[in-house]
């Protein structure tokens, strides 16, 4: 798992590699240590956790700004809390 | 343009995948016409896996993420799955009232769903949910699956296990030691039976199905369980989002919730994956629609009859004088395969006490596996078990191919004396209560139908995951490899004292009427609370110790 700053506010995690439920479980407990108004980027390749993650962000109140794939096989979602 | 080509490129494995099948499936009818069989046990696991992997749908998931993240995704989507294959199944049930053996309800269920679920969390995926990740190029899952087989193996193989295992079977109404082929369809223990009072050898009517087995055995528990679930999980976040919205636009005035503001809240759980809802449903259809389809194939091929009673191992199983024996008129038996000894075994006896001969005991000789629905673990612990019998010396694989089964104290001691000479016993209740002897309870894999249709569940998902550009190979740290092998080993476990896992112990068997299904369901979900809290524990130091190095402008 790989944490990163990236800039004043926003934040990248790397869960590639990893499978249920440990993508989601980082995901959440990441953005449970974010402030409010702050962006993470997670990057995951495991398609289930996506579909976790995108119901567990709509039950906190988090919005996903933004899903995209920059590969095969692999999900950028861009959340606000 | 780069990704178009890479796009393009998936789309032509995916289609290589589909032709793979496609000349597996020629290959497999031109060795004989009756092998047609094999193949749609095949394409339906494909059918499951491409299903299973556009819903992404695991039924780990279920209980590990409502414990773990309050996520009541797949918790729903089986619920819908379950409702939709019970309706169906009233119906199945009048057509070929015959094609469903309830197995014995009984501690081992709740015993065996409780270690099953404490590897499920660990391992990542459930047995099905392995399948079709493995399909995803996700080789995490492929380590569960073998360590699921294996370990599935040796514990059958193992004698310890054997007097733990007779006790834990001797619980429950119907003890499993007590089954006899014979014996191994139970009755009274579907829900309709209970309830209407349908002796042995009487049918339910389709309404009495409907009502039994449908609406008290799987809508009614499954609505509870889905309310429950609703008040518990998600109720609070709603309530609080809805009326934060309602506030704002009552400009910030009072809002009073209503019981119109639950149905919303539970509306909204239900429809909130409609992927995952949509592939539900589908699996629920299509689990119906193969047990309608493997069963009308018996009959028509003779080796089952239109009550629904059948098995593929009746196409090498051998008369007393030889010959090749048919349930019906034999008109079909041209198209079986030539009489394969390594796969034969002799038929099972017993005395006819109306004119005190013995007579084959029918679906015995010539018995493999091959339930005719939706099952998964009990035929990757026979794969394994084919290779250990294959590769390790009788010596230590022994107890493989013991009877596992009705000791001298329970099978009446008049048949066995007139049993032929070296008779052996009423076959494996590990390996769905095959018969044993020179073959049949452990089959060549590739004449396996229950194991062909694991197989097409990978090949279908990966053929799904292609198309989609989301298939990538992934290979196991050594972290996720110690929960990969842990998990399966706990799993195989499990699920041979549960005699089936998320699918043959829950699934269909709460779909089809039997309450025993709920009570492994339930074990699952105590094992799943258990090793989410572990595995919680372990993510939360491994986060601490990662984030101390790291330069934040926020708490830690």
């Amino acid at each position: 798992m790989k944490f990163n700053k990236k800039d004043d506010g926003s934040y990248e995690l790397d869960v590639t590699g990893y499978v249920c439920p440990h993508p989601q479980l980082y995901t959440l407990k990441c953005m449970d240590k974010l402030n409010e108004g702050m962006v993470m980027e997670v990057l995951i390749d495991n398609p289930s956790s996506v579909e976790s993650i995108t119901q567990a962000c709509s039950g906190k109140g988090y919005t996903i700004l933004d899903t995209n794939h920059p590969k095969a096989g692999v999900t950028a979602m861009k959340i606000q809390k | 343009m780069a990704e178009a080509t890479s796009s393009s490129r998936n789309k032509v494995y995916a289609l290589g995948v589909v032709g793979f099948l496609a000349i597996l499936s020629i290959l497999y009818y031109l060795s004989a016409p009756v092998y047609i069989y094999i193949i749609v046990y095949m394409w339906f696991g494909f059918i499951y896996g491409a299903l299973q992997q556009y819903g992404r749908f695991c039924f780990a998931s279920a209980w590990r993420d409502l414990i773990m993240v309050k996520v009541p995704r797949m918790f729903v989507g089986i619920m819908m799955g379950l409702m939709t294959l019970s309706i169906i199944s009233a119906g199945l049930m009048v057509k070929y009232p015959s094609f469903y053996h309830p197995s014995p309800i009984g501690l081992h269920e709740v015993i065996g769903g409780l270690i099953f679920g404490l590897g499920m969390v660990f391992a990542g995926g459930c047995a099905t949910g392995s399948l079709y990740k493995t399909g995803e190029g996700n080789m995490v899952s492929l380590v569960v699956l073998l360590s699921l087989s294996f370990s599935q193996a040796i514990f059958v193989a193992s004698p310890i296990f054997d007097p733990i295992m007779d006790a834990i079977h001797a619980t429950g109404p119907n003890s499993v030691k007590a089954l006899t082929p014979d014996t191994w369809h139970w009755p009274q223990y579907l829900m309709t039976d209970k309830i209407f009072g349908i002796a042995e050898g009487q049918h339910a009517t389709f309404i009495q199905n409907l009502i039994g087995n449908s609406l008290i055995n799987t809508i009614l528990i499954g609505m509870i369980l889905l309310i429950g679930v609703y008040i518990v999980v998600v109720r609070k976040g709603f309530l609080k989002q809805r009326g934060a919205k309602m506030s704002q636009s009552a400009d910030g005035g009072e809002v009073k919730m209503s019981l119109g503001d639950d149905v919303a809240g539970f509306w909204s759980m239900i429809s909130a994956s409609k992927r995952t809802t949509i592939a539900a449903v589908a699996l629920g259809v299509v689990a119906a629609v193969q047990v309608f389809t493997m069963t009308w194939m018996r009959n028509d091929y003779n080796f089952g009859d239109a009550q629904g009673v059948g098995n593929f191992g009746l196409v090498y199983a051998l008369n007393p004088d030889g010959s090749r024996r048919a349930v019906g008129d034999g008109a079909s038996v041209g198209d079986w395969p030539a009489a394969d000894p390594s796969q034969s075994t002799q038929p099972k006896y017993k005395v006819n006490p109306t004119n005190n001969k013995l007579e084959a005991i029918p679906g015995t000789g010539g018995n493999m596996f091959d339930p005719g629905y939706w099952y998964i673990t009990t035929q990757e612990a026979m794969f394994a078990a084919w290779v250990m019998d294959k590769t390790l010396p009788e010596s230590v694989t022994g107890n493989l191919k013991a009877p596992h089964y009705n000791t001298d104290t329970t099978y009446p001691k008049a048949i066995q004396e007139q049993l032929p000479p070296n008779q052996p016993e009423n076959g494996n209740r590990y390996f769905g209560g095959a018969g044993i002897g020179n073959g049949n309870a452990i089959p060549s894999p590739w004449l396996s139908p229950a194991l062909l249709l694991s197989i097409g569940l990978i090949l279908g998902a990966s053929f799904l995951s292609l198309w989609n550009r989301e298939f990538k190979w992934k290979f196991p740290t050594k972290e996720l490899a110690l929960y990969a092998i842990g998990g399966g080993i706990l799993m195989g476990i499990g699920s041979r004292i549960a005699l089936g896992c998320n699918i043959g112990a829950f699934y269909t068997r709460a779909a089809f009427g039997s309450w025993g299904g709920w009570l492994f369901f339930f074990g699952m979900g105590a094992g799943a609370y258990i090793s989410a809290k572990v595995v919680n524990y372990i993510a939360n130091k491994k986060m601490t110790k990662q984030l101390e190095d790291m330069d934040f402008d926020i708490e830690l």
